[in-house]
């Protein structure tokens, strides 16, 4: 920590402590992305917010956070470079960078067009983990750095440093003083992907040897694919060869979203025996009124895979059927249950002997509990995925 | 050094060095005359805060005129005696007075962007805080690039500092758009694989290489603007420490060449008639003298705020901004000076700063009826910048 205590820095910079504990953590903390660029991006943007955050909160806003969820935010820096905080009323995003001279603040325009990434600051924050320190040496708002420079090569918009106001006190007394100021630039919002133009690009760019996925494709397409954050979650689950979370029990207690839907899933009304339209309410829990339905693709025949709540609570059946009329599921298909850490367990699996009109299995499973399910032949455009109930 | 106290030389002579010493003052026939002229033709007055001032309105309309550098002249002893107190607080012998000088004089621009114009009142306070800033940083960033191999020096750099350095190195705007790829791809595919002591990366592998080469390759067909040639690991290795050469070439450019008259500048009539005159017809009511009459009422306003307002903060707090901007004291002095950690002078220094910010933006606010907006916020933050230099100067 030599140069930072025998230097004295510039008085409008906000220099914190970057100590050994907080670095280490971080490192662990990166070690789950899909690449080495990946994993040190994640690494510097770790580092920047665990410094920054408790700062923040104690000196300027107490309900300061990170705007996004954990496992949101690692998807983000498995591709973009940024970290995003919420305070009061507004949203920063801080830019860590190695660079050493200070001269520019470069944004990645994931940040500044895709309309639910935008936010009203951009902080430049250098983090030197030689020296162990993170400093704030400036910051932008929107309005500011749209009217910057764009670099069509590398898809960035940046200020140079005199450009830059260089005093982060500036921001607090602005939303002190001038609350209603205009931060942010108005942006056209982006095309909406069709779900299966969705699926081949996650396919494609969930490939890791694709190092730099946000330029491989056009940005209205790549913005497109983010601004969906089940499309993005998948996208980063393929990138780092994880299944990824489907919230089974969430979206039936809520009904579903659009989201889900994009997801691939849809919802399916049942005939419960019992009372079906309110569901039953027993002492905890409560069996849903409805269930959900994927429609599949094998070999060329489409197929549906039902996911439906049985009378009992946590009582559960699968069922893949044909959707075409008359049509049975061949011999030889395949439907079978693994546990959320990819393992058999007893009656997991209902195989086709011969032509049968569908494929069932009933699960018993607790609160939490999680499946991942598998169809042989492999349905197209598969991608492992972790149902939780 | 000898200060200068006619208004023309202030407005026309440079420093000279002889070695690293101070040597005397030169004059710039070209900028003597254009004195000369706007003596007798745009007023008598013979303060340099009047012509300080005047020079600056023409340089906001007209950049490239003369005015920059007779502001340029204007500002020599400031950046002499930033240069002068900056580097005896880095307690360094490789970088001398006129070295650190002519770097900070040559950036003058940001000193000249950065001053407010409509309410700041001592361009020379103000230039004397932000010649000291860029000196201790550039003292700074080159240490970090001394210390650093040439592979972690590359991860060191912005992309403007990287494509100012190759264009300072006389390489063509394609080449350097095709070397700044390269470098992009290096950063991308050789990082760190330590959390910490990432200054001695070593060269990168054989398949290193080849996966930088293999990116840069792919990536050239999309991001580069002209078709080029596909690159081979050899030509990414060479292009790199060009890069690194024309980085380190760049940070402390070589002082003699500098310090040599641009070529032209005694050449007399023919100079006259290129870019860098003053167009006449902008100049009428660019300012009075009751303008810098009222102005400076303003500023004794100003300091008489300011002054109440520091006398009202904890007595410590009034001690930290002592330190800081008049005795120019390093963190580990004035923490050891106000018994605390090294590392809580920066935020308490923040938290200072802020509440005189807040207090000099909403007086203002209400005296001044300034509509606040980030950028006035910016403004107000350099003159508190340098009221707060000049107060502790003088104190």
């Amino acid at each position: 920590m030599t140069t930072a205590n025998s230097t004295m820095f510039n008085p409008t910079d906000l220099v914190l402590e970057l100590d050994q504990t907080t670095i280490e953590r971080a490192w662990l903390q990166s070690q789950s992305a899909s690449n080495p660029a990946s994993r040190w991006q994640n690494y510097l943007n770790q580092a920047a917010l665990a410094v920054f955050l408790p700062w923040l909160q104690v000196e300027e806003d107490a309900t300061a956070k990170s705007l996004w969820q954990q496992a949101q935010q690692e998807a983000v820096w498995e591709v973009v470079n940024g970290t995003a905080i919420a305070i009061k009323d507004a949203k920063l995003v801080l830019i860590p960078s190695e660079a050493d001279d200070l001269s520019e603040l470069r944004v990645a325009q994931e940040w500044l067009d895709i309309p639910n990434w935008s936010a009203d600051y951009y902080l430049a924050v250098q983090v030197n983990v030689d020296e162990g320190y993170v400093r704030v040496w400036g910051y932008a708002t929107h309005q500011q750095l749209k009217q910057g420079n764009f670099d069509a090569g590398d898809r960035t918009y940046s200020l140079t440093d005199d450009q830059l106001i260089g005093d982060l006190n500036a921001l607090w007394v602005a939303r002190a003083l001038c609350p209603n100021e205009v931060t942010q630039a108005v942006i056209e919002p982006l095309a909406e992907l069709p779900p299966t133009q969705a699926d081949h690009l996650i396919e494609r760019l969930g490939n890791p040897g694709q190092v730099l996925p946000r330029l491989a494709v056009s940005f209205g397409i790549w913005g497109a694919l983010l601004q969906n954050p089940n499309w993005f979650r998948r996208l980063v689950a393929n990138r780092q060869g994880k299944p990824s979370v489907t919230p089974v029990w969430q979206w039936l207690k809520q009904g579903l979203t659009e989201l889900s839907t994009e997801f691939g899933w849809r919802q399916l009304e049942v005939a419960l025996s019992t009372d079906g339209s309110k569901g039953i309410t027993t002492q905890q829990s409560v069996v849903p009124a409805t269930g959900l339905a994927k429609k599949l693709a094998i070999a060329n025949h489409a197929y549906e895979l039902r996911i439906l709540p049985l009378p009992e609570v946590g009582a559960w059946r699968f069922e893949l059927c044909c959707l075409t009329p008359g049509c049975l599921i061949p011999a030889g298909f395949k439907l079978k249950l693994l546990t959320a850490e990819g393992e058999d367990f007893a009656g997991n699996e209902d195989i086709a002997t011969e032509a049968v009109p569908q494929l069932a299995l009933e699960v018993d499973l607790d609160p939490g509990e999680s499946l991942i399910w598998q169809i042989e032949p492999t349905p197209d455009h598969y991608q492992p995925e972790i149902l939780q109930f | 050094m000898l200060p200068r106290q006619d208004v023309v030389e202030i407005f026309s002579t440079f420093i000279q060095f002889d070695s690293d010493r101070f040597r005397g003052w030169a004059t710039d026939t070209r900028l003597r005359r254009s004195m000369g002229k706007s003596l007798t033709e745009i007023s008598q007055d013979n303060s340099s805060n009047f012509w300080a001032l005047y020079w600056l309105r023409i340089w906001q309309q007209q950049p490239t005129s003369l005015a920059r550098e007779h502001l340029t002249a204007y500002l020599q002893e400031v950046c002499f005696w930033s240069a002068t107190k900056t580097i005896t607080g880095f307690n360094s012998s490789q970088y001398t007075v006129p070295d650190c000088f002519q770097v900070a004089i040559a950036r003058i621009d940001k000193v000249l962007q950065g001053f407010d114009c409509d309410r700041g009142y001592n361009l020379k306070a103000y230039a004397s805080i932000t010649f000291a800033n860029l000196i201790r940083e550039l003292l700074r960033q080159k240490k970090e690039i001394d210390i650093c191999s040439e592979w972690s020096l590359l991860r060191k750099l912005s992309q403007k500092r990287m494509m100012e350095s190759l264009s300072n190195a006389g390489l063509e705007a394609e080449t350097i758009e095709q070397y700044v790829l390269a470098w992009n791809c290096l950063k991308t595919i050789y990082v760190p694989e330590r959390a910490t002591s990432t200054r001695q990366l070593a060269k990168p592998t054989p398949e290193t290489w080849q996966a930088i080469a293999k990116l840069y390759n792919q990536e050239r067909l999309s991001q580069l603007k002209h078709s080029t040639k596909a690159a081979s690991c050899e030509d990414l290795e060479r292009w790199l420490l060009i890069c690194v050469k024309a980085v380190r070439a760049y940070l402390f450019p070589n002082v003699n060449s500098l310090n040599q008259p641009k070529p032209g500048h005694d050449a007399g009539e023919i100079i006259d008639s290129l870019v860098g005159e003053v167009d006449e017809s902008l100049l009428s009511n660019l300012i009075t003298q009751e303008e810098v009459a009222e102005r400076s009422q303003q500023h004794a306003d100003i300091n008489q705020f300011l002054t109440a307002t520091i006398k009202q903060l904890k007595p410590d707090e009034q001690k930290l901004l002592e330190l800081y901007y008049g005795l120019n004291l390093r963190q580990a002095e004035i923490a050891q000076e106000l018994n605390t950690q090294q590392y809580s002078i920066s935020r308490k220094l923040a938290r200072v700063r802020k509440a005189l910010l807040l207090a000099l933006a909403q007086w203002s606010q209400t005296t001044m009826h300034i509509t606040l907006t980030s950028d006035i916020l910016d403004n107000i933050s350099s003159l508190l910048e340098e009221w707060l230099a000049n107060h502790y100067d003088s104190n």
